[in-house]
């Protein structure tokens, strides 16, 4: 990739083109491995949708038909949509810390960033449920204080999910933003300050626009990984912001109705391809190009 | 859970290597406490007398047991799983019959017996009470159903299963011999009164959890968690005051290939010294109408099988009848 971009494309294409292919027959028996694990088993199941109970539409309909799924589809994209914006306001000013501070001190906010990650996904569910709940650490020490009279509610609602998620899906745009931030050239911001631009003016009108595509793809990202959450939304939620994964979790698991999962999944699976063609659309060959 | 299979295959095969190979069984339950409970009141013994190593997988999921049997790939050979589930799984073609002549079933409560289940162990659903965070005890499901009486937190049970329809009923003054058919109208109706006041735990640990730290001072919950919950140093308080009995029941999936071992094991498992060990670790009831003659006095005090003066038993025959169309409409009104 870096070789592409880096080059003209018309002088380039001609010399790559067999290096691809032979790159390609090397990627088969993992692609196998792909299809015989991975696809085909989905493949069963969306086809279940229009084949169980019997064959048709039924499940779609009952599915698309039913308000309470309709609040759920809903809930599922607001829940989405809230976390990947407080992500994004969270991470961008670490992700701007993380590129001009020196080189040491960064390093260990990788670390911890890094360690984070590598922690138990269940662990670090079950430790903000700890933390949040009503005779957990932050209420009391904030009742201890004297700053509230009642515990506030923190979790088994939508500021537990996300509080939860937000922190799950912090690196996901923090790593991708401190590549973008540290690739744009310092001098860029000096010159901006000797045209005479505020520091507000250099941020709005220069680095932000030259982040934004590392902000939409990072939000991108964490947006369609949170569409199809799990865990969190299970543990720090309650039943009413109840989330299209666990609703397709409860068909296959509890139901055992597999009809209506498998509709579920093939939903979701749409809107999640449809927002990553629009992330290639957008950003994908953009970057081919070089530009 | 699968790697945790594997690597325990990989020992058991390592280890066992003298021991016929066939002669393994894959015992599958929901995990926690209870399971451990299973392991040592059921499956070492077992183990320790025939020969058959058993080897321990969970959680039951019930998704999982079909996709295994429609596949032919059978893993699990014996599996703890609810009671109106077992009923409904056996009419679906997705168990082994049950072979009677290796299980003595002439010793087994009835109440919990099919062509393709018998009891795991019997538990009933009580009120609950964490005594130091709060200055009363609800002590009737009408209290525990009263926000005004009783405010904050009370939990229960999430999933679709008997228990809380009932309890609700209850809780709206339904007399017991009326209870079924549930009417579902008037049990959500009640349901809404507190919905906002409740918090749902998914499984064991969790209702132990919220408890202990009066998250939810007050709740629905398994018996054998409260009694576990109390050795630990909790004050707990609990009613058993209409309390709702259900049970667990064993099952083989259609298709295993070691079906001689999983009925010896079944009559093992409910043999009237392995229900008796279990009961007394636990704190559920046995399903083995001999073992109450063999456990301790003081013991079987406490169990769910004495507390028989305002016990309801959960109709499994009807949840198995109306287990789909409950918990959609279950689901339904948790999301809305």
């Amino acid at each position: 990739m870096a070789l592409l971009t880096e080059r003209d494309n018309t002088t380039v294409m001609g010399k790559i083109r067999p290096v691809r292919s032979r790159n390609f027959a090397l990627t088969v028996p993992a692609l196998l491995l792909l299809v015989v694990f991975f696809i085909l088993p989905v493949l069963s199941l969306l086809l279940r949708s229009v084949l169980e109970p019997e064959p048709g539409l039924g499940n779609y309909q009952a599915l698309l038909g039913s308000t309470t799924y309709l609040k759920i589809f809903l809930n599922t994209f607001s829940v989405s949509a809230l976390v990947t914006v407080v992500t994004l306001a969270i991470g961008f000013p670490v992700a701007w810390a993380l590129a001009i501070m020196p080189s040491r001190l960064s390093s260990i906010v990788f670390a911890i960033l890094l360690l984070s990650m590598w922690t138990n996904l269940l662990t670090r569910t079950y430790a903000w449920m700890v933390l949040l709940q009503r005779t957990g650490v932050i209420n009391k020490t904030l009742m201890g204080l004297g700053l509230i009279s009642e515990p506030l509610p923190l979790v088994n609602n939508l500021v537990g999910v996300t509080i939860g998620m937000t922190y799950i899906m912090l690196p996901f745009i923090i790593l991708p933003l401190y590549g973008v931030i540290r690739k744009i050239d310092p001098a860029i911001l000096q010159a901006a300050a000797l045209c005479g631009a505020t520091r507000w003016q250099a941020l709005t009108r220069v680095l932000i626009p030259l982040a934004t595509p590392g902000m939409v793809s990072g939000a991108l990202m964490v947006f369609v990984m949170s569409l199809g959450y799990f865990v969190t939304p299970a543990l720090l939620g309650g039943t009413a912001n109840m989330m299209l994964a666990e609703l397709i979790a409860q068909f296959v698991q509890s139901l055992v109705n597999w009809g209506m999962g498998g509709a579920a999944a093939l939903v979701l699976l749409v809107v999640t391809l449809a927002l990553y063609a629009i992330q290639l659309r957008l950003f994908g060959t953009a970057r081919m190009e070089g530009r | 859970m699968t790697k945790t299979f594997i690597i325990a295959a990989m020992a058991a095969t390592l280890g066992l290597s003298t021991a016929a190979a066939a002669a393994d069984l894959v015992f599958t339950s929901w995990g926690g406490t209870t399971q451990d409970a299973q392991k040592t009141a059921w499956a070492d013994p077992f183990t320790a007398q025939s020969g058959i190593n058993v080897l321990q997988d969970g959680p039951t999921d019930y998704g999982k047991l079909k996709a295994m049997v429609e596949a032919g790939s059978v893993t699990w050979d014996v599996v703890d799983v609810e009671g109106d589930y077992a009923v409904q799984a056996g009419k679906a073609g997705l168990l082994e019959k049950l072979d009677f002549s290796v299980i003595d079933k002439s010793k087994l409560d009835p109440r919990f017996l099919t062509d393709y289940s018998v009891g795991s162990f019997y538990y009933s659903f009580v009120i609950g009470c964490n005594k130091d965070a709060v200055s009363a005890c609800p002590k009737t499901w009408a209290d525990l159903f009263d926000t005004a009486k009783f405010p904050g937190k009370r939990t229960f049970y999430k999933w679709s299963a008997p228990g809380v329809i009932e309890a609700a009923l209850l809780a709206d003054g339904v007399a017991p011999e009326k209870l079924y058919p549930l009417d579902l109208d008037r049990a959500f109706k009640k349901l809404d009164t507190i919905k906002a006041d409740i918090i749902w735990w998914t499984g064991g640990a969790q209702s132990q959890q919220l408890l202990a730290s009066a998250e939810a001072p007050f709740g629905s919950f398994w018996n054998g968690r409260l009694t576990a919950l109390a050795e630990t140093g909790v004050t707990v308080e609990t009613s058993w005051e209409q309390n709702i009995t259900a049970a667990d029941a064993l099952v083989v999936p259609k298709g295993t290939k070691n079906k001689e071992a999983a009925m010896k094991f079944i009559a093992a498992a409910t043999s009237a010294d392995a229900q008796a060990n279990m009961a007394i670790s636990t704190g559920y009831a046995p399903i083995n109408l001999d073992s109450s003659a063999i456990m301790d006095e003081k013991i079987r005090m406490t169990l769910p099988d004495m507390q028989s003066a305002s016990q309801i038993n959960a109709d499994m025959d009807y949840w198995a009848a109306n287990r789909d169309a409950i918990g959609e409409r279950w689901y339904a009104w948790q999301a809305k």
